[in-house]
């Protein structure tokens, strides 16, 4: 009986006219954002690697020079492009991909795509999962809206219902009838995302993830069904069923996420660009909190430094007191960093937890937190990548300061070292955080959105054994 | 086969049906007359377990349908006056899926063509989608649904309205057809003609109740409507 309830839904959806236009439609959009979005994946990454090795050979290539001055040359740290954010860009427009290392300074990201972007994608761009998030919910509310109403209307619910079908089993045909035709659209778009991402750098992509999201997107789209076969069962007509429907798509979607901001913004402001800095160089001058000017700091540390060596005057040190010098000052400025940025993005943890818990009122706010983390392009693993980064600048000022501090002793600034030291420094890698990592990060997301799933099944199962024909 | 015994319905204050007790057994067309609101409908709904009843009971071979809500539904099979069929389908197509939901084995499309020739639907219509199809066409669509369901009891409600005098008649003859075979037909109408043409028995209701009850056999042509007058007059 199931079957036979299967065929005919998934037949006469096929046979409507509307529906074949719009799946039509909808499959070359998100074939067009796949394909878009794995070009610009392929060239990015290609352009970030050859970036990369220029940047790195810039590097060894330097003259002989001070280490401090290759301090300020600095080099430039690459976020690599993993795969799936071919399906969903997430933060990377906004925040960059590239940042540079040098003495002193924790660079901000650089090269944001949103700065060169013209004046229509203020509108926003199409990804795959603007259409994946909020276009197919669209498709499962054209597909579903009147599956009971529209037959309620018609009267054949009430043929159908004296015939002796258990209501449940109806609606669980119908509810894989939509489904059916909703793979129409979302197998071929599938297959077309395996092809276009064939060839691309599968080193940066745990499958696990690719396995996750695809559970994610099952649960969200289950939601959707769910939500709008339960609006079908008590609506009265067709009609009354696709308004409250697109009513709840525009709330959840459109609606929520941007009141989300807002509240998000107000709970838990973050500074500006211009505030913040001022903080850090206030602090980075004045010591943190007020605590210890320079002129006091490099007494206490030339003391230390006496005292330590037990000597009585810096030229009787046998190192450079210049090396020992910059690197307190580097020490220094990580610890007025680290105050900071720790505020900050404990800031962030604290918005991004609101907004997931937000989820409660729109699956839409959950689905979208899961895709960038699995995409790898949320602010949890643009942070992880800034703080490898940070931790590479450091390691690197560290072997600067080092050489200056055990190599050049009398002559300080004026040691000038080579190609060795240069090469001496491993170049800068990066490995994505696992899927665990990320998943940990996530819980009230995942959990919110099973509860959507599991909820919408139970409310649908719920409204159709009080279905009246 | 179906049996009401002070079978009644209200809504709020409103008394749609009084307590009804009435019989149809096997081989019998018990034809319920009255206008619109009479309460023919209700009595219908009822045994069909769409509405919850207000008292009284409403039994289908024995079983009460409130009780036994899906296997009284398997017994019986319904044919609204609009019989509405799923539009993107060919008829062929809406027979085969309400014949299969009813639970009996799968017929095959030969046996599905022959039954559609018996209920007089035109060569090649079986195959055309219902969009195209006339009331009258539809209506023999519903017959052929209820006949392949091999149902013991039929639930009529205003099944000839709309049709032409043709399409009436064939329906009449397909009824008597069934009645034959020992099916049990309930048919509400405000159609005296075939009510005193197909019915083996008549009840005329007025306000939700049943007023009048008497043999077909028992009243001509021109006292039946004379007698339905005159309760609608009262």
């Amino acid at each position: 009986m199931l079957t036979t309830i299967v065929r005919k839904e998934f037949t006469e959806t096929m046979r409507d006219g509307r529906v074949r236009t719009a799946a039509i439609a909808l499959l070359l959009l998100l074939g067009g954002s796949l394909l878009y979005g794995a070009r610009q994946t392929r060239l990015l990454a290609a352009e970030r690697d050859t970036a990369r090795q220029l940047t790195r050979a810039h590097w060894v290539t330097q003259p002989p020079k001070g280490p401090h001055s290759a301090a300020h040359y600095g080099i430039y740290a690459f976020k690599p492009r993993a795969t799936l954010a071919t399906l969903d860009d997430g933060v990377d427009p906004y925040v960059g991909v590239t940042t540079w290392l040098e003495a002193h300074k924790q660079n901000e990201f650089q090269f944001r795509p949103a700065q060169d972007a013209t004046s229509a994608q203020r509108f926003g761009a199409l990804t795959a999962a603007t259409t994946l998030q909020l276009l197919v919910p669209l498709l499962i509310v054209l597909l579903g809206f009147s599956a009971f109403a529209g037959e309620r209307e018609q009267g054949t619910l009430r043929q159908v219902l004296s015939l002796g079908v258990k209501p449940t089993t109806l609606g669980t045909g119908k509810a894989l009838g939509i489904a059916a035709g909703l793979g129409v659209v979302l197998v071929p778009a599938t297959v077309l995302g395996v092809v276009a991402m064939t060839g691309l750098d599968r080193t940066t992509t745990d499958m696990s993830r690719v396995a996750l999201l695809i559970v994610c997107y099952l649960a969200y789209y289950i939601a959707w069904l769910g939500l709008t076969l339960t609006i079908s069962a008590f609506a009265k007509t067709g009609r009354v069923a696709l308004a409250g429907s697109l009513g709840v798509w525009m709330l959840v979607s459109v609606l929520a996420p941007r009141f989300m901001t807002d509240v998000v913004r107000t709970m838990h402001p973050t500074p500006s660009a211009a505030v913040f800095a001022a903080a850090m160089k206030r602090d980075m001058d004045g010591g943190i909190d007020g605590h210890g000017g320079a002129d006091e700091r490099e007494k206490q540390f030339e003391q230390a430094v006496l005292q330590k060596y037990n000597v009585d005057l810096l030229s009787q040190l046998p190192v450079s007191f210049a090396g020992l010098s910059l690197e307190e000052g580097e020490r220094h400025g990580n610890e007025v960093y680290d105050t900071h940025f720790a505020a900050l993005w404990a800031t962030f943890a604290k918005q991004e937890r609101v907004r997931e818990l937000a989820a409660v009122f729109s699956p839409v706010l959950a689905m979208r937190s899961l895709s960038m983390a699995l995409a790898g392009t949320d602010v949890a693993q643009h942070l992880h990548f800034q703080q490898a980064s940070e931790a590479y600048r450091r390691t690197l000022m560290s072997a600067m300061n080092g050489e200056i501090t055990t190599k050049a002793k009398g002559k300080d600034f004026e040691y000038k070292a080579d190609g060795a030291l240069w090469s001496s420094v491993a170049p800068f890698t990066y490995e994505a955080p696992s899927v665990s990592w990320v998943v940990q990060r996530h819980v009230p997301a995942l959990l919110l959105l099973g509860v959507w799933a599991l909820g919408m099944m139970m409310m649908v199962v719920w409204s159709i054994r009080r279905m009246t024909p | 086969m179906l049996q009401a015994t002070g079978l009644s319905k209200s809504f709020g204050a409103h008394v749609a049906l009084q307590p009804l007790t009435l019989t149809v057994s096997p081989g019998e067309v018990f034809c319920l007359l009255g206008a619109n609101g009479a309460g023919k409908t209700t009595t219908i709904n009822l045994f069909l377990d769409f509405e919850p009843r207000s008292g009284g009971s409403a039994t289908v071979n024995g079983l009460d349908v409130a009780q036994h809500s899906l296997e009284t539904k398997r017994l019986l099979a319904y044919i609204p006056e609009q019989v509405n069929l799923y539009r993107n389908l060919t008829g062929l197509e809406n027979l085969t899926y309400f014949q299969q939901l009813s639970g009996q084995a799968p017929m095959g499309r030969e046996q599905l063509l022959q039954l559609c020739d018996r209920v007089g639907l035109p060569k090649g219509a079986a195959d055309k989608r219902v969009s195209d199809y006339s009331k009258g066409m539809r209506q023999k669509v519903g017959i052929a649904i209820a006949i392949a369901r091999q149902a013991r009891a039929l639930l009529l409600d205003e099944p000839t309205s709309g049709l032409d005098p043709q399409a009436s008649n064939e329906f009449s003859a397909v009824l008597n057809d069934l009645r034959e075979q020992g099916v049990a037909i309930l048919m509400a109408t405000h159609d005296l003609f075939r009510a005193k043409e197909t019915g083996t028995r008549i009840g005329i209701m007025k306000h939700g109740a049943m007023v009048d009850e008497f043999a077909a056999a028992d009243i001509g042509h021109t006292d039946l409507e004379q007698l339905y007058l005159r309760h609608m007059r009262n």
